[in-house]
């Protein structure tokens, strides 16, 4: 049985296919990378899947339970997690306190969920930045804080919208060791979208592509890197052009 | 166990705020003995009272960030419950308080559960709306006294089943009590659970439910716990003044007071709602006493909001937020 099952998912905003008749299947323990043009539906499917939107038609099953309609915090407690794209924390809680708010996920225990916090504050690398308020904080951090509280509700599969977006290629190459240490740490089953190749492509086992709402395509990395129609779609003519000159990727 | 030590434990507040909470205790303990003053012991006793409410309504209105201005109808079906019981069926202070915060809390259940489908704004006005319609209803409404309220039936000699007593000073300490444990209560639950999750649904309700959180439900809970203090208030409220009618614990003005009180001091503070308390409470009293003799009326209301302009405009958290700044400038 897959960990994630989805069935022909449409979600369309006013005559706008977002998504398009999609299924897909991911297995526990994989990496999967979701990639795809600006406005392909990578952050739609995601907010399908935790119930932030509605899907129009289709379904969605996780460890075989159908959640198609559930609300965010019941994926959530159902063990799925996700960070978002752009997160906008205002007020005056400090990222302890944010990545404590996800410990309460599961405790209700004070000095339990500060303990927890704490740890994965540890191996995030967010020791540095307990105090702090998020928007103090420079982008690569706050990726990784959005991270850490997502982290910290304990989901079996992980969804990150984004993760290495805004990020310089040193930062990029750091979140994606962090990426792998985590996978293997927690044995998460890890589920990232992203338009940034280099986090998607040395990482995922199997990728799939979207664009105009519809999957084009689904594979390995290095297949996904050579198919023409994924190069032509998501890489866009310019490097279409280049692989012809080149003869390759 | 462990909630009642985090209750009682302020250790990890800097030393000026135990400094300044040592001295707020010591005040209210002395103040019936230096002053005799009966009109300054009324305004003592009003200003716990508000502090009371706006430690309540902190938890809704500050941690939770959501404008509720409804708190007078919790006061108030607390405090004609409690009254009525007496007058109908001579039922003690003690047993009727609990039933009356029962029904304030009901009422913030019943209430909440639907009115938290609203947002922003949305929200402010359904619960001001609501408000206005349980007022005509008390009004209008004979059989529970209708515009001219109720009188509770003075016992011969001071009854403390019934809390009447001949001096203000019962009444000051019983009310310090409330206050002493609302603050308690207040200093629990910031370190709780629920107040880590209010403060994050006030950040991020996105975020806050992606992380778990039914939003909703938690607004709901703290809108009840809002309704308890509301309801104690209300209670004691009804014994301290032995009168109550619609228009001085069904009010929306009551409800506004104590929302803009606590605004002033600092929303979703500790010490904010006993700050702006202190301000406000005295300033409304002395102004009122000297205003009231003039015949200018609304001049307080003016001043008030006033004052929730220049604050709002410089400083979003109120006095207390001024505090914080300074603070973290040295
Ligand atoms: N809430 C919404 N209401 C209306 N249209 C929306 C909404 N969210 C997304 N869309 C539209 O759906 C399409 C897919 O958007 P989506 O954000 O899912 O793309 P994306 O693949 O995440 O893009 P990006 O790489 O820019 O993040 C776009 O055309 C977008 O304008
Ligand atoms: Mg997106």
């Amino acid at each position: 049985m897959p960990l994630l099952e989805i069935i022909d998912l449409t979600k369309d905003f006013g005559g706008v296919a977002a998504n398009n008749h999609i299924s897909l299947e991911i297995e526990r323990g994989e990496i999967i990378g979701l990639i795809g043009p600006n406005g392909a539906g990578k952050t739609t499917l995601f907010n399908c899947i935790v119930g932030y939107h509605k899907p129009n038609q289709g379904a969605i099953r996780f460890k075989g339970k159908d959640i198609t309609g559930l609300k965010p915090f019941q994926t959530n407690r159902e063990g799925i997690g996700r960070t978002f794209q752009i997160m906008s924390i205002s007020g005056d809680l400090t990222v302890l306190e944010n990545v404590m708010v996800g410990s309460f996920c599961k405790t209700s225990d004070r000095r339990t969920a500060r303990q927890e916090a704490s740890e994965i504050m540890n191996l995030t690398g967010l020791e540095q930045d307990a105090e702090a308020r998020l928007t103090e904080l420079p982008v690569a951090t706050q990726k990784r804080v959005g991270l850490a509280m997502a982290l910290a509700t304990k989901p079996e599969l992980l969804m990150l919208d984004e993760v290495a977006s805004g990020l310089n290629p040193r930062e990029t190459e750091e979140m994606v060791a962090l990426l792998k240490n985590i996978y293997v740490v927690k044995g998460l089953t890890l589920f990232l979208t992203e338009h940034v190749m280099e986090v998607v492509m040395p990482i995922s086992q199997r990728i799939i592509v979207l664009d105009g709402g519809q999957k084009i395509a689904e594979g390995r990395p290095q297949d996904i890197a050579n198919n023409e129609r994924v190069i032509r779609a998501y890489l866009g003519e310019k490097y279409a052009k280049g692989r012809r000159d080149r003869g390759s990727i | 166990m462990r909630t009642l030590r985090d209750a009682f434990s302020f250790g990890d507040l800097p030393l000026v705020e135990r400094i300044g909470f040592a001295i707020f205790i010591m005040f209210c303990t002395l103040f019936p003995w230096v002053t005799k003053g009966s009109f300054d012991q009324a305004v003592m006793i009003q200003f716990l009272i508000f502090c009371l409410y706006g430690l309540g309504w902190n938890l809704i209105g500050g941690y939770g960030g959501q404008v509720a201005l409804g708190q007078a109808k919790n006061v108030g079906m607390s405090a004609y419950t409690v009254a009525l019981l007496m007058v109908w069926w001579d039922i003690p202070f003690w047993l009727s308080t609990p039933l009356g915060v029962v029904v304030a809390t009901i009422e913030s259940f019943v209430l909440g559960y639907f009115l938290f489908r609203l947002r922003g704004h949305y929200f402010a006005i359904a619960t001001i709306a609501v408000s206005l319609v349980w007022q005509q209803l008390f009004i209008n409404w004979d059989l529970i006294g209708g515009a001219r309220g109720v009188e509770l039936p003075l016992k011969e000699t001071p009854n403390f089943l019934y809390m009447q007593f001949a001096s203000p000073i019962y009444y000051h300490y019983f009310a310090f009590l409330l206050v002493l444990a609302a603050i308690l209560y207040m200093n629990w639950f910031r370190k709780s659970r629920l107040g880590y999750q209010l403060r994050s649904i006030t950040s991020n309700e996105e975020v806050a439910e992606s992380l778990g959180i039914n939003a909703h439900w938690v607004k709901v809970k703290a809108y009840c716990i809002t309704g308890v203090f509301a309801g104690m208030g209300g209670a004691f409220y009804t014994v301290y003044y032995n009168y109550i009618d619609p228009f001085s614990v069904m009010h929306l003005e009551l409800s506004v007071m104590i929302a803009l009180m606590t605004m002033i001091g600092g929303a979703g503070s500790m010490w904010g709602p006993i700050i702006g308390a202190m301000i406000l409470i005295p300033l409304d009293r002395y102004l009122g006493a000297w205003l009231g003799g003039s015949g200018i009326i609304g001049v307080d209301f003016m001043i008030y909001a006033l004052m929730v302009m220049i604050i709002s405009a410089y400083e979003p958290k109120g006095i207390w937020g001024i505090i914080e700044k300074v603070r973290a400038r040295r």
